[in-house]
């Protein structure tokens, strides 16, 4: 049995779905639908606010952004000085501390490169992106 | 003089066994169609469809790097492109074992050669933009290829694919003269 060119492209379309679903719903854990961070490594500012002094803030903006205006108390760590920015903030680490990273806002990306570069080189434990970023910080401290 | 030695030998090992299974698989190839057991399009058709089925196959081992590859070009909403990690390796593992057993065989050379147009555009557009990706074409394997070497080698993917194209239209010409590539032969 013959099949055109467009029925044969929508049967491997549709076989294709198959173990595609099967993989999304066996693998619902391991990824956010809504956003490229999980759950488990957002924290919001009203929650990050109540660690007190046992969290650190890594502002993840290029450094002009950070001038203009920062979390007080944040320490500077984008990756276009990751090398000297770097040992800076590990003098201020100690285990036991939450290091919370934000960017611009929820859309920017930057917050999830450095949080998991933290984890991966630095293997920091407890390392958390700011849902909202700056943005996030700014409406809760009007 | 001892420890240098050691060193190069152990190079010269780690060399080896890829080089030799090239040669070997060289040898075959050549083998194969001085005999005309296989046309050279077959090989063609086995090599893609190779290709196809190793990168499916890494990327649908780590569909989270994958979507975040995908965000990294910064052109779909992120829920697409979790969908899209999902289900996009599976669609080239299906559609290079449709090549490999002639099954849907033109229906698979469409599919594959629009992903390869589409991948090649979004990634060409990234650049433009001045957006550091990492392909992830084939998963972590990929992750350290230059830019250049990406593109050529999917220009080379896509040429093969339009060779291919051209010998299936050939194929089905109501005439089934052979044409000059010969793609009659399988």
């Amino acid at each position: 049995m013959k099949f055109s060119l467009p029925r044969q492209a929508l049967i491997l379309v549709a076989f294709s779905l198959v173990p595609g679903i099967g993989q999304a719903i066996y693998l619902r854990d391991k990824i956010s639908w809504r956003s490229p961070i999980p759950p488990s490594e957002m924290v919001s500012v009203d929650q990050a606010r109540a660690w007190g002094d046992s969290n650190i803030w890594i502002d993840a903006r290029p450094d002009d952004e950070f001038a203009r205006d920062h979390v007080p108390g944040a320490i500077s760590l984008n990756e276009d000085h990751w090398n000297e920015l770097l040992p800076q903030f590990l003098a201020t680490w100690s285990p036991g501390k939450k290091v919370v990273v934000y960017c611009s806002a929820q859309s920017c990306d930057l917050a999830r490169e450095v949080a998991e570069r933290l984890r991966k080189e630095a293997q920091l434990p407890d390392v958390f992106v700011l849902e909202g970023g700056w943005e996030a910080w700014l409406k809760k401290n009007r | 003089m001892f420890d240098v030695g050691r060193l190069a030998f152990s190079a010269a090992m780690k060399i080896f066994w890829p080089v030799f299974a090239a040669i070997l698989a060289a040898v075959a190839v050549i083998v194969l169609i001085a005999t005309k057991k296989i046309s050279l399009w077959r090989i063609v058709d086995l090599i893609i469809a190779a290709v196809f089925i190793y990168a499916g196959v890494l990327k649908a081992i780590d569909p989270v790097q994958l979507a975040h590859d995908i965000d990294h070009y910064k052109i779909l909403p992120w829920t697409i492109g979790v969908a899209l990690a999902f289900y996009l390796p599976w669609l080239e593992i299906f559609c290079g074992l449709a090549l490999i057993f002639r099954l849907f065989y033109r229906g698979a050379l469409s599919i594959l050669t629009a992903l390869v147009v589409v991948f090649l555009v979004a990634t060409i557009a990234a650049k433009v933009r001045g957006l550091d990706i990492t392909c992830g074409c084939f998963g972590h394997a990929s992750q350290n290829w230059s830019f250049p070497a990406h593109l050529a080698l999917d220009l080379a993917i896509l040429a093969a694919l339009a060779a291919l194209c051209y010998c299936s239209v050939a194929r089905r010409g109501a005439n089934a003269s052979p044409t000059p590539m010969r793609c009659h032969e399988v």
